[in-house]
Order: C-alpha cells, then structure tokens, then sequence
C-alpha cells in the first residue's frame, strides 16, 4: 500500500509526460553569468506562463553549435539555440534553420528594420552588441575616445588583440578600414595597414575573449577590443576598467534566436523566442545583462541607455557591413592576416 | 615428505571447441566499419564537394595544394611531430630499461610516476606548461627574479613550448611501448656478453639497442601520430602564429565553415600517418634483416 501511494504519483506524471501535458524545451546558449541571468530574468517567467518546462544547455560555444546543427542536417537535439546575425544567415541559406514569419512569432514586428534585416528571416534579434574599447582607468591618463588611441606610443607592448577566428579581428579591421579612408568591403587596405601596426604595438594575439581578459585584470595589457556586454561586466565586477563606443563608430555584434529547421519542438520553441522579444523581457534582459536591444521601444534606465544601443539613432549610427558579402571574404582575410598582421607582430 | 593426490574429475570434461572462420571478427569489424570506415568515407565524399558548385570537384585539393600557408602549416605538423616522436624515444627509453629489468620496490613506483601524467587531462597538463613556460610565467619570473635575465626568454607561443607540452603528454606511451619490447630480450644475454669481457656501453650498442628496435619504431611511430593529430596543446602552447594541421581543421570547420577545405586537410593528414607508419614498418624491417635477428 505504502509503495503503491509512493509510485503513483510518479506513474500519473511518466503518463502525463508521454501523453505531452509536460511539454520541454531545450534551449542551448551560454554558460557563466549569461546563465544565471537569462534563466532569472527570461526562462523562469517564460516557464510561468507557458507551463513548459525548459532544459537549459549550456554546453558549445555558438559556432560549435552551429556545426552540430549542420552535421545533423537540422536535428541538432536542441529547439532553441542563441548564435549570431552571422550564422543565421549561413543557416538560413542552407536550409538548417527555421524561417521566421510575424504570425507565429509576432513581436518580429517591433525590431528596428534596421538591425532585423541585417539577421535575415531565420534569426531573431534579441540583443545587440558592439565592438567597445576597453580600457584600464588606472593606467590611462584621459579617456580614450578614438581607435587610433591604441596606436599611441604609450600603449606600446600594453595591448593585445583577437586572433582571426575571433570575428572582433575582421570587425576591428573593417572599423580600422573606415577610419582610415577605406570602407567595410571592397577597399580594405587601410584597414590591414592600420592592423598591421596595431600588431607592432601588441604584446600578441589570443582567440578567447576569457583569456583576454586575464591580460587586463593582470595589469599587463591596459587597452584592447572587446564586446561591450562582456566589458560591461568587468566593469561591474570592480575592476578598474571602462569602455567607449569610439567616434569613428563600431560594428556591432548581433546575437540571435535561431530554430533548427527540425526542432523536436518546434510549437514551444517560437513561443520562447516570441516571448523573448517582448518588450518586458527584453526591458529585463537589457537592464539584467546591460546589453543593447533591437527594440527600440523599450523603457530602461538613462544610464543603461547612455552606454547601451536602444534607440534608431544609435542603431543608425552603426557599422553595419553585409554580413554575408564578409562571409565569402573571410578565408581571403583570413590568409592576409596571416600574412600581414601576424607576420608584423614578430 | 611429499604427497601426490591425484583425482578424477567427477563431471566429464567438455572438449574445447576451436574457434573457426571470421566469427571472432565480426564484432571488431561492425564497430571499425560503424565508427571508422563509413565516417572516413563521407569525409573524402565531402572533399570532393563545393561550397558553390554542384558537381565534384577537386578544387579544394587545388587550393590545399597551392597554398603556401597550409603547406607551410603541413611541414609544420611534420617537423612538430618529427621533434616529439624523438624526444619520447629518447626520453622513454632510460626510464623503460630501468623499469624492465629493475626488481627494487621503487619499480612500482616509478611506473606509477612514469603514467601518472595520463591520470590529468591534456587540457589541465597544458594548462600546466603555460603557467610554466609564458613570459611572465614560473621559469621567466624565476630568472628575472634572480637577475640572470632581463626579457623574457621565448619558451611559449613557439615551437620550442607545442615539443615540451607534447612530449610530457605522449612520454607514457613511448615508455609502455618501449617496456614491452625491452622486457622481451633476454637478461642473461647481457650477462653473457658481460662476462666474455663486453663493456656495458658494447652490450647497449651490440644488443639492448638491436632488439629493442621494433620498440623504438613502434614509440616513434605513436609519438609521430599523436603528435600530428593533437590540437589543444598546439593551439594553446603555440600562439596564433603556429599553426599545426589539427588546429587549420578546427578553424576551417567552425570559423570559416569550409567543411570541402576542412576534409582535404584531415585526408592529407591522415595520409601523413599512413605514410609515418609505412615508412615506419619497412624501416623496422630492413633493420631486422640487416642486425640478422
């Protein structure tokens, strides 16, 4: 009798769970303080209202992901994944990720035309980014408020740069290339000269934006690019540190909600992107992990607002090159980074 | 005083049937077709393919074959893994001798310490070298601190930092190798040779090295393919101006999503080590017939 009334319970939710009263989702983003902040102000009221339940996995980094996505032709195993304009495009252009249309997830509607066109109809914008210039507030005597600062003489051997398979390098080349009398595709040469030198004035190159930051916290590199998000929190943290968006502009990094085109889940998962592009929740996320938003109707804090992207005019102001013209340039800058930017750092 | 019991089995004994045909390999073969043939196919199907064209074609091989960056990453792997293969050997072969004909109970364990670097993964023991071998890591720190210099001597970002992070990561496969084929050659023929008057040096040179030479081809071969196949101690200890085989795979399938680019490369690679162990068995071969083993 006793076992029975202890099993039941379970039996009942084993059934209700097959007959699909317990619904999932499996969603795959980041881990670390992204994590914490997105099941906080995201999953939990989302899991609230819909009842279903979310399985969050953190596990890949957002190329990684991507290339499950494409080895499995779409069957990745999760429903939801959070990757970039760039991959959506690629995605979409593949066939690998679901089209997104306003009937089913209606708040595509309120994204900037400007920044929602630049992710094509498979990824839905859900915060933006931009390529920031971190600095040391103790070791820099002014702010600096332009790119060419790096160049200075007095940061000589005091910055460190991304290598090519970080996309900030191709960014940071292209916002070099404009600066510089250039422009983001066709006439770069600029923008390798100015990197070129940068690499002279650099104490070397590291692909992850974490073992950057190291140099920074350790007092060995005082000045360097990086996404402003992640600036922001070492901002938060305490350390001695803050960033600028330059004069010259940035480009931004413009993360994305994307379906696999054969989500286990497909129902679920446009709710969750949907409900991510509300104006509460992207409010919550925008003030949670002090990013920019695509909407650019949203309510937030004058000071998130002074260092964040939320309005048409910081849009528009953007850097904004064509993400997929980059993408059948990329292994030819690649090469010429080798050639010219490593080799000049030696 | 002695005592012989002898008894019968009580039951009958079952004759042991000997295993006929190919039964015993159907097993092995189902996983080596599963796991290794088909994937190995698909990848040289996808390296004929193009990112724009329909058709096969051979593109990929064109532009892996003229490239001089990737050729220049190609003999890179080659001389990388040439340089690990042999400091393993020679590194392995003392520590493998000693632990063949020792009979102390340190023999335990310094077989222990000899593998024990296999009990922490390769990511945490690279990890390790890098906190070791940067510039302002212990060994620099430790010499500028004393005064014998005062830059920073290049240990990491560099060939030199991929050759000792490799080697510490691949040494307990040379020394099991090694071991085995050491533990094979007989003692007495080292004390036999002592006592007609050999020195200890003439007994090394005329017969513990001749013997053991399938051991030293069999620990340069695994430390060769190892080395060539590795990719995190390379893309950590090597910086982004080092570029190995692996670490130009790994790059062309998540960041530039050359996937055609990427498969040409991991054939290249692995005819490489099909080549190394070629080369490897005829050597070991030619070795045997010209020492009269």
């Amino acid at each position: 009798m006793r076992y029975t009334a202890l099993c039941a319970p379970a039996i009942v939710s084993m059934v209700l769970a097959a007959n699909g009263h317990a619904e999932t989702l499996i969603v795959n983003s980041y881990g670390g303080p992204y994590e914490t902040i997105i099941r906080e102000r995201i999953i939990e009221p989302f899991e609230a209202r819909f009842g279903i339940k979310v399985i969050y996995d953190a596990v890949g980094s957002a190329s990684q992901d991507y290339a499950k996505i494409k080895a499995t032709n779409g069957r990745p195993g999760f429903d939801v994944v959070v990757m970039t304009a760039s991959q959506s495009l690629e995605g979409c252009k593949e066939g690998l990720l679901e089209e997104f249309s306003p009937e089913e997830v209606p708040n595509l509607e309120h994204l900037s035309s400007v920044i929602a066109g630049v992710a094509g109809p498979c990824g839905a914008v859900h915060e933006v980014q931009y390529l920031s210039l971190l600095y040391r507030t103790d070791k820099l005597a002014e702010r600096p408020n332009s790119w060419n600062a790096l160049l200075d003489d007095g940061l000589k051997g005091k910055i460190i740069l991304p290598t090519f398979q970080n996309v900030m390098a191709a960014y940071l080349m292209e916002i070099f290339s404009v600066a510089h009398g250039g422009d983001l595709l066709e006439n770069i040469d600029p923008g390798f000269a100015a990197m070129a030198k940068l690499a002279g004035q650099s104490i070397g190159f590291e692909q992850s934006s974490s073992v950057m930051e190291t140099y920074l916290k350790g007092g060995d590199v005082w000045a360097m690019p990086f996404w402003n998000g992640r600036a922001q929190l070492l901002v938060d943290s305490g350390l001695p540190v803050d960033y600028v968006l330059p004069k010259e502009g940035s480009i931004p990094l413009v993360a994305t909600l994307n379906v696999p085109k054969h989500a286990a889940n497909r129902d679920a998962a446009l709710k969750f992107v949907n409900f991510f592009l509300e104006k509460s929740s992207q409010e919550a996320w925008v003030t949670g992990y002090k990013v920019g938003s695509g909407r650019i109707d949203i309510e937030v804090p004058a000071d998130i607002r002074a260092k964040q992207i939320t309005t048409e005019a910081d849009l528009k102001a953007l850097l904004l090159p064509d993400l997929a013209a980059v993408a059948t340039r990329l292994s030819a800058w690649g090469e010429r980074w080798e050639r010219d930017v490593v080799a000049a750092a030696k | 005083m002695a005592v012989i019991i002898c008894s019968t089995p009580t039951k009958p004994l079952r004759a042991v049937v000997p295993v006929k045909g190919l039964l015993p390999l159907i097993a092995p073969s189902l996983v080596l077709v599963l796991f290794f043939a088909i994937p190995m196919g698909m990848m040289i199907g996808i390296s004929f393919q193009s990112q724009t064209e329909g058709s096969p074609t051979l593109a990929s091989y064109s532009r892996f074959f003229s490239n001089d960056l990737v050729l220049a990453g190609l003999a890179r792997t080659v001389v990388m893994s040439g340089l690990v293969a042999l400091c393993v050997t020679v590194l392995a072969y003392p520590l493998a001798y000693y632990l063949a004909r020792a009979t102390s109970r340190w023999r335990t364990v310094i077989f222990a310490l000899a593998i024990a670097p296999e009990l922490a993964g390769v990511v945490l023991r690279t990890y390790g070298w890098l906190i070791i071998l940067e510039d302002r890591g212990f060994i620099n720190s430790a010499l500028i601190w004393t005064g014998l210099i005062t830059e920073p001597l290049p240990l990491s970002k560099n060939l030199f930092g991929v050759v000792v992070g490799l080697t510490h990561v691949i040494l307990p496969f040379g020394v099991l190798s090694l071991l085995t084929s050491l533990q094979g050659i007989n003692p007495n023929l080292e004390k036999s040779a002592q006592i007609l008057g050999a020195s200890r040096l003439a007994v090394i040179r005329h017969i513990i090295l001749p013997l053991s030479v399938p051991g030293i081809v069999s620990s340069f071969l695994i430390g060769f393919t190892m080395a060539a196949s590795a990719y995190a101690t390379p893309a950590l200890l090597g910086g982004a101006g080092f570029k190995v085989m692996a670490t130009m795979v790994y790059e062309q399938v998540l960041f530039y999503l050359d996937w055609p680019f990427a498969a040409v490369m991991a054939n290249v690679l692995l005819i490489l080590m099909l080549a190394a162990g070629f080369i490897g068995s005829r050597l070991e071969s030619r070795l045997h017939q010209k020492l009269h083993l």
